[in-house]
């Protein structure tokens, strides 16, 4: 087996990173694939807490590095899915206590157990970015329709263009809201994707379930009725080779929406 | 058509709409974020931009007689590229003498003001590629080397450049540098 490394990255903080991670990495184990989530965010991890696992960790990527361990005994099995596995970082430790190489290496080794390695990385584009991406060979960069978490992204992509290990990029939008967009005070996944011309992986709508689940420690992706979730299955298909349409997000909701959709239909006129 | 009408004075009232005449805070989002990674991907502040236009009037006034407030220079998207374009309205073209006592200003070594008025209609077309680029510059105007556009240079370091000229229309000139999406790398 020789499992694919993607690193989910943005150089802006709070865009949703972890919980794009998170719920990625669940989403690819329930659709049957053994996926390997590392957190290299050291000293601000979070990706546990996102999965629940915060009790369960022994061992972290920095026990493995400085050998108090080996690398499958600090691997955490999740809760449901045993085909998912966190690799935690360490919480009391910085950046600088994992090198590119180390990291390397452990992708290196967990590439044959694993379909998918999906790498956490840290906000900004220092030190922790450079261990990051390190290993992998994909990169998904998430950003929202915001100016500076688009600037930001703009510089990833350019950083990443720069680095020959990393073979294809894809852009994730996070946080779309429509009811925005259709009032033009938020810009439109087109507008975005015409800036960065980069391919689109998943647009995945604000949703305040996000805030639940994450109280819950338990991803999105599991709640069924959940559009994020849909939305977040939908990404981990596109990731698996699947051909799948972007979610309508523009659909009216309620009554009154539909009663206007229907009189525009009647009327002929677009509103 | 009376439906119509009625349709839209309904909903209008549902919506309160107040007239649209007034750029959406989307598009002042989109427009600002254009202009600010235009800086980004070329590292041309908006102090290099304005030199650089101070420069090219300085340059350009040697040989038509033109708007100097009206020169416009302007990063633009285009594509994956990024493109400087340049738009200047000509007042009037300068005649050969004026052009010769311009250029004899200059301390220029070989001036060589027979073939001018040739120099300026095909102002020869530069392409650069150099992939490990590290003091690669942008040639705007291959006639007249002069000390500050040199300064100009070390600013714009790493900007893999091809330029193309486009001909020169009677009222303005358009002249159009493509520089590929270039980031620091």
């Amino acid at each position: 087996m020789s499992g694919r490394v993607i690193v989910i990255t943005s150089g802006k903080g709070g865009v949703g990173k972890t919980t794009t991670n998170a719920n990625i990495g669940t989403a690819l184990a329930k659709a049957g694939k053994k996926v390997v989530m590392i957190d290299t965010d050291l000293g601000l991890r979070n990706l546990d807490l996102l999965l629940g696992l915060e009790n369960r960790i022994v061992y972290t990527i920095v026990d493995v590095v400085e050998e108090r361990c080996k690398l499958k005994q600090a691997l955490v099995k999740d809760k449901k899915n045993p085909n998912l596995c966190l690799l935690a970082a360490a919480q009391t430790r910085d950046k600088s206590a994992v090198t590119e190489e180390q990291l390397k290496d452990i992708c290196e080794k967990l590439k044959k157990d694993f379909d998918f390695i999906l790498v956490d990385c840290p906000a900004g584009i220092e030190q922790g970015f450079q261990n990051a991406v390190a290993g992998a060979s994909e990169a998904i960069v998430v950003t929202t329709p915001e100016m500076s978490a688009v600037r930001d992204a703009d510089r990833i992509i350019g950083l990443l263009e720069s680095k020959e290990e990393i073979k294809s990029y894809k852009l994730l939008l996070n946080r779309v809201r429509p009811n925005l967009i259709k009032s033009n005070d938020m810009m439109s996944v087109d507008d975005v994707v015409e800036i960065l011309s980069a391919d689109l992986i998943g647009i995945i709508p604000e949703d305040t379930g996000i805030i639940t689940s994450t109280n819950k420690g338990e991803p999105i992706v599991n709640d069924e009725k959940s559009l994020a979730g849909k939305a977040y299955n939908n990404v981990a298909r596109r990731i698996i080779g699947e051909d799948v349409p972007f979610l309508d997000l523009e659909e009216p909701k309620g009554v009154m929406a539909k009663l206007k959709k229907f009189f525009s239909g009647l009327t002929g006129k677009e509103k | 058509m009376i439906l119509a009408n009625l349709y839209n004075k309904v909903l209008g009232f549902f919506r309160q709409t107040e007239p649209e005449v007034t750029e959406s805070s989307k598009d002042t989002a989109r427009n600002r974020l254009r202009v600010v990674l235009m800086q980004d991907r070329t590292n041309l502040t908006p102090e290099l931009m304005e030199r650089m236009r101070k420069e090219l009037v300085e340059l350009l006034s040697k040989y038509v007689e033109m708007d100097k407030d009206a020169l416009e220079l302007n990063l633009e998207q285009d594509g994956d590229q990024v493109a400087l374009m340049l738009s200047i309205p000509v007042i009037r073209a300068k005649d050969e003498e004026e052009i010769k006592e311009a250029l004899s200003k200059e301390d220029s070594a070989e001036d060589d003001s027979d073939n001018n008025e040739e120099d300026k209609e095909d102002e020869e077309v530069e392409s650069t590629k150099e992939d490990e680029s590290e003091e690669n510059t942008d040639d705007i105007e291959n006639s007249e080397p002069n000390n500050e556009k040199e300064d100009l240079e070390n600013h714009t370091e790493d900007t893999e450049s091809s330029s193309n000229e486009k001909s020169e229309s009677e009222n303005t000139t358009k002249k159009k540098k493509s520089s590929s999406d270039e980031t620091d790398k």
